[in-house]
């Protein structure tokens, strides 16, 4: 399967980056491409021009920052998990980032990347051949939604692994564009639209994913459910955290809606209380109502909101055993 | 248009010129022949594109080959040293590793990525890892059994 052509562009710094995502609107970033090059094989994004990051010096730092931790947008998967200091105090985050796809894709693939990984539908991701045999979707630039019979609005479904994790963990994303540097929280990043999920404007692109002092205190884990564990993408994905000594809790989603999704309903139920089994039973029923998914997946909407509860629990049990 | 690059693979220096959208498999195969470096599923999913770059696992079909400039690209050609075969080959022929062969370059070369990261990795950790290389003849069991005992060699010889 050939690439379609692009013009090509390797910049040396951010200013550069920046300065070409000016000119060019309909370039895509190129990190460690395991997720774009897939869907220009597949004929579902053929941006006119590429811009490859990687040449970019100093953005594939993970760095300590008064109690803070930040994580260069260029740093691989792989080293998230392997770097003592993710390793050790966000085992967490560590385990979401070594959920990702196989081996391979945890060594090319990137944090930046990751997180600004396309929707995916089980119509949109496929080959030009397969989707030939219906109307074009919304999302691949057609008219129509094969999931959901409603007028222009895309239902894919971000399957990110570690969007939810640092949505439990309230991280912050640094962005640089033509209009300096701002740092927003992770979850404004995401727009809920699954055509264009992620919020940047203005020629901007992700720089650094920041990890607060506070959030590090805490305990997070992350459970995946998937056809094959080793390699797919999540069907479900639920992260957890919690402050013992506060009684304060933070549960996000992945899979089951147009963008990572926090459950708010659940957290609010759960402030200050003991994670005894009648909260914990209580929290995982509130689950399912979290988020609404639909069927862009092989699995049915209720199956996953049947799983939310299961991991939720998982997540919060294992959290339990590490005390 | 196209571009001049210059491509280290297996210690030799190749100058060529490609187009941007060539895919660094695309380039192994086709301009420089090196036909071990297998085309599978083409999209990242099977692990059969594998090549080592700077030691570590890559799948050549979603990297560019402009992007592979300045690296040290290792394909299943430069594995064995000489006239020998490396320790890894020797031991997928010695445990019957492999049938078909098609999956084998990939197979190899992820598991010399693992071996480079971890001398002497778990027999889970291999199993983990291994899971993006398919194999549609062997099952698994032998290619993890080959594996595991280099790894027990350089353990015995450590």
């Amino acid at each position: 399967m050939r690439l379609p052509k692009f013009e090509y562009f390797e910049p040396k710094d951010i200013k550069e980056a920046v300065s070409i995502l000016k000119n060019e609107p309909e370039a895509r970033i190129l990190a460690g491409g395991t997720d774009l090059l897939v869907n220009m094989k597949h004929r579902v994004e053929c941006p006119p021009v590429v811009v490859n990051i990687k040449r970019i010096a100093d953005l594939d730092y993970i760095r300590q920052d008064n109690g803070d931790i930040r994580i260069g947008a260029l740093v691989p998967l792989k080293r998230l998990y392997m770097t003592a200091a993710v390793k050790d105090s966000l085992p967490g985050l560590a385990r979401a980032a070594s959920a990702v796809g196989s081996y391979h894709h945890q060594v090319m693939g990137t944090v930046g990347g990751n997180i600004c990984q396309q929707n995916r539908c089980k119509f949109f991701n496929q080959s030009q051949w397969w989707r030939s045999s219906r109307p074009t979707c919304f999302k691949a630039g057609g008219e129509i939604c094969h999931v959901v019979n409603k007028k222009e609005i895309c239902y894919s479904t971000y399957c990110g692994d570690l969007a939810p994790a640092l949505l439990a963990l309230n991280a912050g994303i640094k962005l640089a564009g033509d209009g300096g540097e701002r740092e927003i929280p992770i979850e404004k990043l995401f727009t809920g639209n699954g055509k264009a999920p992620l919020s940047l404007t203005g020629a901007e692109m992700v720089t650094e994913i920041m990890i607060p002092g506070a959030s590090i205190k805490g305990v997070l884990n992350y459970m995946k459910f998937a056809n094959r564990d080793s390699i797919d993408f999540p069907i479900v994905g639920t992260a957890f955290w919690a402050s013992a000594a506060e009684k304060q809790y933070r549960v996000a989603f992945t899979a089951v809606d147009r963008r990572p999704v926090r459950g708010k309903n659940i957290e609010f139920f759960l402030q200050g209380r003991e994670l005894n089994e009648d909260n914990i039973k209580a929290a995982c029923d509130l689950a399912a109502a979290e988020a609404s998914p639909v069927k862009t997946s092989v699995y049915s909407p209720s199956h996953k909101r049947k799983m939310m509860g299961l991991l939720l629990r998982g997540a919060v049990e294992k959290t339990l055993n590490m005390k | 248009m196209k571009r001049a690059i210059e491509l280290n693979v297996n210690g030799d220096p190749h100058e060529l010129l490609v187009a941007p959208n060539q895919t660094l498999l695309e380039v192994l195969r086709e301009k420089l022949g090196l036909m071990g470096t297998k085309r599978g599923c083409d999209l990242g999913a099977c692990g059969a594109c594998t090549v080592l770059i700077d030691g570590e696992a890559y799948l050549s079909c979603l990297m560019l080959a402009v992007d592979a400039t300045g690296k040290e690209i290792m394909t299943i050609e430069g594995l064995a040293a000489g006239g020998d075969l490396h320790p890894l080959q020797k031991a997928f022929i010695d445990h019957g590793g492999l049938q078909c062969g098609f999956c084998t370059p990939g197979m190899i070369l992820t598991a010399e990525a693992i071996l480079n990261e971890d001398e002497h990795p778990s027999e889970d950790v291999v199993k983990k890892k291994m899971a993006g290389n398919l194999c549609r003849c062997t099952g698994y069991k032998k290619i993890v059994e080959a594996i595991m005992s280099v790894a027990e060699q350089s353990t015995a010889d450590a």
